[in-house]
């Protein structure tokens, strides 16, 4: 289902904090998580326990969801971190931060770990 | 208050108080029963209010209760928006006039303060809850204020 | 007890009161979780305490005058030497870093090219109003948050402008106006109350909100029927209210507002209808407040300023300046370098996978204070002071008021200032 990703600033999900007191686990599970509505929630035929993976022309990657009813209707957002920067990108010289489309769908594979984060953009 | 959404509303002070919403905060209080309330009980016409007040009350009316300020520890972050605008706290700790953190250590009046980044209640015997006079009694801009929903105002 | 400014972030709260057993800070009155978290890093367990260099795939302890030896190694064998970064560092090390750039003929560049630094070139052609926090605090009738969450990224700046009682405007709270235009319903909307105005705009469309308000401007009554963008016609209208009878107001805007269209730019145009409101408008002015995240991100735009007459994106050959249109983003995307010093931030974590990518496929030299995704693929790693509580200095708040940080503590034996390091890099490079 196509959706807008905008990426925010949560004092909650904060990045530079897990990266000072945390390890790659609080890492993992406080910023690889993305908000819908539930409305949205549905139309996937998302449950619980399940994951949703995001993929757009600049990467793919796999988090975790909740539901909220502040976040409108056809927006996903997600706290700014190494697993949102999987689908950003660069465009006319300039970083997107909002506002990007990407494809979602529910799935059953596990979110990426932090070390398989870091492998992937060390390898040649 | 959602006491007072289920009163007849009409401030015709048969209870005693001047206003129906004076009436509700002395309800939550435990200062007075239900059937304090003539008009509740009597005329057909408020039946189902007196019921859902009934249900809401869980026969704790009457039962005299404290007052309490609950603050959620994990979604207070600090802001000291509670701090400022506490009016207790704006007469005697002169720098939340401007919005800046009172001197330590604290006045003896001061109702709150942000410890370690977490926000801390102080002498809740202060409070205007309690000590003043009137509509002032009615005082809850720290619950309704607080961005993240972390302050509570419950009578136990 | 004493009261220090705080380095959580850009609003650099000075009315902080701490503690100290001479090695921890272990009492902090007054500031927020951010603020308070700044003081925890001093012991947090991925504080980096040793120069490390990288041997066979992994980082090891070394001395500091194996790793700068090694840096010596690395920046000689380059042309192309980037350094980024800077935010966090005070105004003298940030001066260092553009003198550490001219000596190597490298490109420097800060966090504020992608951040609202982006927002004061726009303001050289379109010129800006700004304004102090203590005007704010005193005079202000009007708050717009626009693309902005200060209540989760600046926490205390709605308790210091909403609440605060001032000494013109002595009711505080009541006479207030806030207007936020937000997609979203953040935490920010819940100060709000009977008078204020929420706009749920739709997401992307805010120059359609700025056009027509533009036109307004120009010919009144000519709002559409059907409102614009999620905004409905009586919604406008108060905004437009609002804007027109403010005696004193302030638009604060953040990353909501960032964004590359081909065309046109957002940014531009909201400072020319600033300019239109303040033309028109006869109670008073409309100001722009920009809220950047990291505390001296707009130091390196003033140094750098002052300096350069640039206030980023500075090229180096040959001892001079030389002219670019490049930024930190399109050097990295061409390949155009070949190794990166990084100060105090983690682009690696910050940037997109691409850019990453791109970024740790040649040498990394790490100054910074705790570990990081950067950190992890680093070459050389150079462990720093925490400016703010071990090393004093000079920053930059967000509305441009310099401040003065003051030093509380020691840094933990073997860790130097980033001033210092990077003074240690140019006398060793010779």
């Amino acid at each position: 289902m196509k959706m807008v990703l905008n990426t925010v600033r949560m004092i909650d999900h904060d990045q530079a904090r897990e990266y000072t007191f945390g390890d790659s686990q609080s890492l993992k599970e406080n910023l690889g998580i993305g908000y819908i509505n539930p409305n949205d929630f549905e139309k996937l035929g998302l449950v619980k326990s399940l994951r949703v993976q995001l993929s757009n022309n600049y990467g793919q990657v796999i988090i975790k969801q909740e539901q909220k009813e502040n976040v409108p209707e056809g927006i996903i957002i997600m706290p700014v971190s190494i697993w949102s920067n999987q689908v950003t990108g660069v465009e006319n010289g300039e970083i997107i931060f909002k506002n990007i489309e990407v494809e979602v769908e529910a799935t059953r594979d596990p979110v990426p770990d932090y070390k398989d984060l870091i492998s992937k953009i060390k390898q040649d | 208050m959602e006491l007072f959404k289920y009163l007849p509303q009409t401030n015709c002070k048969k209870c005693g108080y001047p206003t129906c919403m004076g009436y509700a905060l002395a309800l939550l209080q435990g200062k007075v029963k239900i059937e304090d309330c003539t008009p509740l009980v009597e005329e057909a016409k408020y039946k189902e209010k007196y019921e859902k007040l009934i249900e809401l009350m869980g026969g704790e009316d009457g039962k005299e209760k404290e007052l309490h300020i609950d603050i959620d520890e994990d979604l207070c972050d600090g802001c000291g928006i509670c701090v400022t605008a506490c009016p207790v706290n704006a007469r005697f700790c002169p720098p939340t006039l401007s919005g800046k953190a009172p001197d330590v250590p604290h006045d003896k009046h001061q109702l709150f303060e942000v410890k370690d980044g977490k926000c801390v209640l102080l002498n809740l015997e202060h409070c205007r809850r309690l000590e003043a006079e009137g509509r002032e009694r009615e005082c809850h801009v720290c619950e309704i204020y607080c961005p993240r929903e972390a302050i509570k105002i419950v009578y136990v | 007890m004493e009261r220090i400014p705080c380095t959580g972030c850009s609003l650099l709260c000075d009315d902080i009161l701490i503690g100290t057993d001479g090695l921890f800070v272990d009492k902090i009155y007054g500031a927020c979780l951010k603020g308070k978290e700044r003081f925890d890093q001093v012991s947090s367990k991925n504080r980096l305490t040793s120069p490390m260099i990288r041997k066979s795939g992994n980082l090891e302890n070394v001395s500091w005058d194996n790793a700068l030896e090694k840096v010596k190694e690395i920046l000689n064998a380059s042309s192309k030497p980037l350094l980024y970064g800077f935010s966090t560092s005070n105004c003298e090390a940030q001066a260092k870093g553009i003198q550490l750039a001219k000596k190597i003929n490298g490109f420097i560049d800060s966090n504020s090219v992608i951040c609202l630094g982006k927002a004061l070139n726009i303001a050289k052609e379109t010129g800006i109003t700004l304004t102090t926090l203590a005007e704010i605090i005193n005079k202000t009738d009007l708050i717009v948050l626009w693309g902005s969450n200060a209540a989760e990224s600046i926490p205390r700046l709605l308790n210091k402008i909403l609440f605060s009682r001032g000494k013109f405007r002595m009711t505080g709270r009541e006479i207030k106006t806030i207007i936020i235009i937000d997609p979203v319903k953040t935490a920010s909307f819940g100060v709000m109350q009977l008078r204020d105005l929420a706009l749920n705009i739709h997401t992307g469309k805010d120059l359609d909100l700025i056009r027509v308000l533009k036109e307004e401007c120009c010919k009144e009554g000519s709002f559409p029927k059907e409102g614009v963008a999620g905004i409905d016609e009586e919604e406008l209208k108060r905004l437009f209210l609002n804007l027109m009878g403010a005696e004193n107001g302030v638009i604060f805007i953040g990353q909501g507002l960032l964004r590359p269209l081909p065309e046109v730019n957002v940014i531009k145009e909201l400072f020319e209808l600033v300019n239109l409101i303040n033309l028109k408008q006869n109670k008073g002015r409309i100001s722009v407040g920009l809220l950047g995240g990291h505390y001296n991100m707009f130091g390196f735009d003033q140094i750098s300023l002052s300096l350069t007459g640039k206030n980023h994106s500075l090229q180096f050959s040959n001892n001079e300046l030389v002219n670019t249109e490049d930024t930190i983003i399109t050097k990295i995307e061409k390949d155009d370098f070949d190794c990166s010093i990084i100060v105090g931030t983690d682009p690696i974590s910050h940037f997109p996978y691409s850019l990453s990518k791109k970024l740790a496929s040649k040498p990394l030299i790490v100054i910074d204070n705790r570990k990081s995704a950067t950190s992890d693929m680093a070459e050389i790693v150079l462990p720093s002071a925490i400016t703010g509580i071990e090393c004093e200095g000079l920053v930059y708040r967000f509305d441009h008021v310099p401040i003065e940080l003051k030093k509380i503590l020691n840094p933990p034996s073997g860790v130097l200032t980033d001033e210092e390091i990077l003074n240690q890099i140019i006398q060793k490079i010779g």
